[in-house]
């Protein structure tokens, strides 16, 4: 169990880091096109590929050349030195990681002055080649035993592992099956006024209740999408960032904390729900950042599956902890309601690009870019994840 | 493929986990405890997460537990495993948490709490797999 959190918990970063870089270039892939390109069985390219075209976008939309950048960060699906090769770069920073990971490491890659301006590039073929997300050979097991380990029992899928933490996270705090509701209706909701996302008819709780299950207590209507796709940004050095873009974004605080005690077992979710990680995260942030919750005029919270999102909201400090139910019922996260969450309508509706169009979603809210779905005068966007318990926090702000 | 011939999947079988895998078709279940603090750990390792000591002993368990939290899947994954059926999060009376099955009934809204024991369970593959049952 990990309730006790040690002194280092209450530590913050170092100052510097504050706006010390700006998202100057968001790009991404056509994924409404090419779902329905992997539908009819075609490839319209391989993970590869999909990089490529979102980096082409991120260098249009920052107004400048390949040939200005200095750092590269490769996604988690491909390789580094492919990637590089094929981008053409040949960096002084160069890295792999996932999507907040690579936001953390570019800001703290430009912050010692390693590199001035990082290309952060991701591309997933996982629907035209079929990755398998559960099963005994489930994608991620080398690095989450967690993810294999239980398959004689016949548990292999990620929706298990949340099914596991929602179905003791309703016992320790009342939370319902029509409160876990509100989150698909909502992103749907968001999704409907978004001409980049996948899925955009509306549902209503009456929808979510009599979807079928899938691996109970989660409803279909819990899961996030699977297709193929990318994304990438051009985060630069603060002052270069201001001469490169009228626009720029910056990143005004990141935090981190990770639970590894018992993750083989599931603990840091069937036991904390990530609270004490997501809370450690948050402050980092906020004392970096001397923002709050209250200052976020849009959350995005990586949601593989909806769970992630009530979860989110107690650990990040958007309600009481034990009061996300009674949040999503009555203040809400849809269009027009208290707290917009998911403007995109996430990995439940929008595209599943692991956390990365979740960076770029941010950017744009902030930006006032994003048309029938944009929310009023944003100022500030806020990016959580806690996938198996590394618990992240970013705040963006213009 | 029907539910006889199914292979039940293989169990991740790191150096450590032999030993513990022999007990469970020996039907007496043993884990490591530590030497130096007395921590019980699952799954096994080469050392002790609570204290680090490597002097770790196989030792039997009591075969109690408690439900921590269960599911049921509705749609078939494995051969083995015909839809629907379910899987628990049971914690160990020596204090491990193990990810599992409920033999003999479903779980459902009143299951979270119930206390457990141990059985053994010959898939029809012949594997033995370490299941639990209520106790009250
Ligand atoms: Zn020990």
């Amino acid at each position: 169990m990990n309730h006790v959190q040690p002194d280092y918990a209450r530590k913050h970063p170092s100052p510097r880091n504050k706006r010390a870089a700006a998202v100057v270039g968001v790009g991404h892939t056509d994924w409404v096109g090419d779902w329905a390109r992997c539908r009819a069985g075609e490839q319209p390219t391989d993970s590869y590929g999909y990089g490529i075209r979102a980096f082409n976008n991120a260098l249009k939309d920052a107004g400048i050349s390949r040939d200005e950048v200095d750092g590269l960060i490769a996604g988690p699906t491909t390789a580094y030195e492919r990637l590089g090769e094929l981008t053409g770069i040949n960096p002084r920073w160069g890295g792999q990681a996932d999507a907040v990971l690579a936001v953390a490491q570019a800001v703290m890659a430009i912050e010692a002055g390693y590199a001035e301006v990082i290309a952060l590039v991701y591309g997933n073929d996982q629907r035209s080649v079929g990755t398998q997300y559960g099963g005994p050979e489930a994608m991620g097991g080398g690095a989450f035993l967690s993810y294999v380990y239980h398959s004689p029992w016949g548990l292999t899928s990620q929706g298990a592992l949340y099914a596991l933490t929602l179905q003791s996270y309703k016992h320790a705090r009342g939370f319902t099956e029509a409160e876990m509701g509100e989150v698909a209706v909502a992103q749907r909701g968001w999704s409907s006024m978004n001409p980049n996302a996948i899925m955009r008819k509306r549902i209503s709780i009456e929808d979510y209740m009599a979807s079928p299950f899938v691996c109970e207590p989660l409803h279909l209507f819990d899961y996030c999408l699977i297709n193929d796709g990318g994304v990438a940004l051009i985060i630069a050095e603060a002052e270069r960032a201001k001469r490169m873009t009228e626009r720029p974004v910056f990143i005004e605080g990141v935090g981190r904390f990770d639970l590894n005690r018992g993750a083989t077992s599931l603990e840091p979710r069937i036991d904390d729900f990530y609270l004490p990680a997501q809370q450690a995260a948050a402050a980092q942030s906020y004392a970096l950042s001397g923002l709050g919750p209250k200052d976020m005029d849009v959350l995005q919270v990586y949601d593989s599956f909806s769970v992630h999102v009530p979860l989110a909201l107690e650990g990040y400090g958007y309600c009481g902890v034990g009061e996300a139910g009674k949040f999503l019922r009555e203040q809400g996260i849809g269009p027009g309601q208290k707290q917009p969450v998911n403007t995109s309508g996430g990995h439940l509706s929008e595209t599943y690009m692991q956390g990365w169009a979740h960076q770029i979603e941010c950017v744009r809210q902030v930006r006032g870019e994003c048309g029938e779905r944009q929310v009023a005068e944003a100022r500030h966007a806020h990016y959580t994840s806690d996938v198996a318990g590394k618990c992240f926090s970013i705040i963006y702000g213009r | 493929m029907n539910a006889i011939e199914a292979k039940t999947p293989k169990p991740v079988m790191g150096l450590y986990d032999r030993p513990m895998w022999e007990s469970i078709s020996a039907r007496a279940m043993r884990l490591q405890r530590c030497r130096a603090c007395s921590a019980w750990q699952y799954p096994p390792g080469p050392s002790c997460p609570q204290c680090l000591s490597c002097e770790l002993e196989w030792t039997e368990v009591s075969g109690r537990g408690k439900i921590l939290s269960w599911v049921v899947f509705h749609r078939q994954y494995l051969p083995a495993y015909p839809a629907p059926y379910n899987s628990i999060a049971v914690r160990l009376a020596e204090g491990p948490t193990m990810i599992t099955n409920l033999e003999g009934a479903m779980p459902g809204a009143d299951s979270i709490g119930r206390d457990v024991r141990l059985v053994y369970v010959t898939m029809p593959d012949g594997m033995v797999l370490p299941r639990f049952e209520l106790a009250d």
